[in-house]
């Protein structure tokens, strides 16, 4: 559950709209910081790594409705800055496969940019701490930890969305009070779903029996269930994106280490003589 | 999900809406995106998806494998609707919303090449990240395929079975490690061409022109059409009992689709 799989028109506008926002000077940011390697390096590089992981991505893991990402490998590979442009762009090829909407594309931008910076300064530090041999120990220890951060993160995104007046509601101002308004607040029934307005006026008398009309105004999505959920499955998740992650770099860092210590961007990019050995 | 089935239908097919100019798409697909955005029934966001499906199966769109795109974010919408909805209803409707906003992005896929959807992306986005875009659309093709290969290789020699699981995800994992060092490779390679056709950064694709001026404004009422309905539904409650003759006029439409698509064999 590392990106936001939220359907469109479930999260509030001021959320998704703000999320695209960001996600757009971010990806302004990275290209500027990013491509200071230059766009002839980065480029192919950028594209190569975002198709790994639409790739990873594609693989299904149906019955916990979970499939590998490999964003942290991306994170190690690219960097946080050209990893942020390689979220962007997964994000959006995958919305445009139908897998994740189109509104949530900047939310999920950033979950994914945050999940390969997290990744990829946890892999760096832990690297540093224990030395290069336990590489693949410390990337599954990180992917771990990123998914945890990044498993809280979105459920603080279905909170937020979750916690105001804008439960359940559809995205949409209300253009006679220029508010995010819940269009269920009279409950579901109250739009006349299944019935006329008899059966409206039945279903809110009896919605709103014992109850004043601003606690019945207030359902909302229930983040305590939608975290429980997301925290049960969660970790059966990152334990095979840890397992996954820890052997893909451990096994690149066995063939070629400096993908792994200094990054595919590293001054000199092509492998060295002597390089397949290992470095360490 | 089959990226290639995907790309040969953009690029392959004939149908009218094949020939539409995709900026026209585009509008059309956010059109009934916001439709889907605004919707607050049921029944009318299933007259939307009955609707695109209708238009699919009249153009003669490969439903066979548009449908399983579609209906994939259902699954997730599913387990977030378990997960957050507060009651059926709700619920009914997120998983709605998740299939009809992956109908009308794959019946815009499945009609436009990649590089026409991304071509306006450019001019948003810095351009190292409208020329990456195009090269990640260049490489998963690259990448899917020998993918396909290296797993097939595994299952081949590794003799992966459901009795030795570890062994299995061992050859596995250590294919996907395969996968990213000839990745690396790859973009190693498409450097080296950049740099020999003296790429500099700003990768040009020319919009296509429409061929199908009458597609282009069924597109486009079509999508208004979409977002008008939600709207009155939403807005409008004495009408709101009535969402049920949407979601027939719908069904019906998808049933004369169905007809059409076959006769036009």
């Amino acid at each position: 559950m590392s990106h936001i799989h939220i359907p469109d028109g479930v999260l509030p506008v001021w959320l998704w709209v703000g999320g695209w926002a960001l996600a757009l000077g971010l990806i302004t940011l990275a290209a500027r910081f990013g491509g200071r390697a230059g766009a002839r390096r980065a480029v192919p590089l950028i594209g190569a790594v975002s198709a790994l992981v639409l790739v990873a991505m594609s693989s299904e893991i149906v019955p916990i409705a979970y499939h590998i990402n490999l964003t942290v490998v991306a994170g190690v590979l690219l960097g946080p800055w050209l990893g942020a442009i390689s979220a962007f762009i997964v994000v959006l090829v995958l919305a445009l496969l139908g897998h994740g909407g189109i509104t949530v594309v900047g939310l999920n931008t950033l979950m994914i940019a945050a999940e390969m910076a997290i990744g990829w300064a946890l892999v760096r530090g832990g690297v540093r701490l224990l030395g290069r041999t336990r590489v693949g120990a410390v990337s599954g220890v990180a992917t771990v930890l990123t998914l945890a951060i990044t498993t809280s993160l979105l459920v603080g995104i279905v909170a937020l969305a979750g916690t105001g007046g804008a439960v359940r509601e559809t995205g949409a101002l209300d253009p006679e009070t220029l508010e995010f308004r819940d269009p269920f607040s009279d409950g579901v029934f109250s739009l006349g779903l299944l019935g006329g307005e008899h059966e409206h006026e039945a279903e809110a008398d009896v919605d709103h029996e014992g109850e004043t009309a601003e606690e019945t105004s207030e359902p909302g999505l229930n983040v305590g269930r939608f975290a429980a959920v997301v925290f049960t499955l969660g970790p059966i998740g990152w334990a095979l994106e840890a397992l996954v992650t820890a052997a893909i770099i451990g096994y690149v860092a066995r063939v070629r280490p400096s993908l792994v210590f200094e990054g595919a961007l590293a001054a000199d990019h092509r492998p060295r003589y002597g390089d397949e050995q290992g470095g360490h | 999900m089959d990226v290639t089935a995907v790309d040969r239908s953009a690029v392959t097919g004939v149908s009218p809406l094949h020939r539409a100019a995709p900026g026209t798409k585009l509008v059309a697909a956010g059109l009934v995106m916001a439709a889907v955005v605004m919707a607050t029934d049921p029944l009318v966001i299933a007259a939307v998806a009955l609707a695109l499906v209708a238009v699919a199966a009249s153009l003669r769109l490969p439903l066979k494998e548009m449908l399983p795109l579609a209906l994939y974010p259902a699954v997730f919408a599913v387990v977030f609707a378990f997960a957050a909805a507060p009651g059926p209803v709700t619920g009914a409707l997120i998983v709605l919303k998740a299939v009809t906003a992956a109908l009308a992005v794959v019946v815009l896929m499945f009609t436009t090449p990649y590089p026409q959807v991304f071509a306006p992306l450019q001019r948003i986005t810095p351009t190292l990240v409208g020329d990456a875009l195009l090269m990640t659309y260049r490489s998963l093709f690259i990448l899917a395929e020998k993918s396909a290969d290296l797993l097939r290789a595994v299952r081949l020699r590794a003799g992966i079975s459901a009795r030795q699981p570890i062994r299995g995800a061992r050859a596995t994992t250590r294919a996907l490690g395969g996968l990213l060092l000839y990745s690396f490779d790859l973009s190693q390679r498409e450097y080296d061409i950049l740099r020999l056709r003296g790429y500099e950064g700003g990768l040009k694709v020319t919009p296509k022109v429409s061929t199908a001026p009458a597609a282009d404004v069924a597109a486009i009422v079509f999508g208004a059409a979409a977002l008008a309905l939600t709207l009155v539904f939403r807005f409008s409650p004495p009408l709101a009992g009535y969402a049920w003759i949407a979601a027939t006029a719908a069904l019906a439409a998808l049933i004369l689709g169905v007809l059409l698509g076959r006769r036009s064999r």
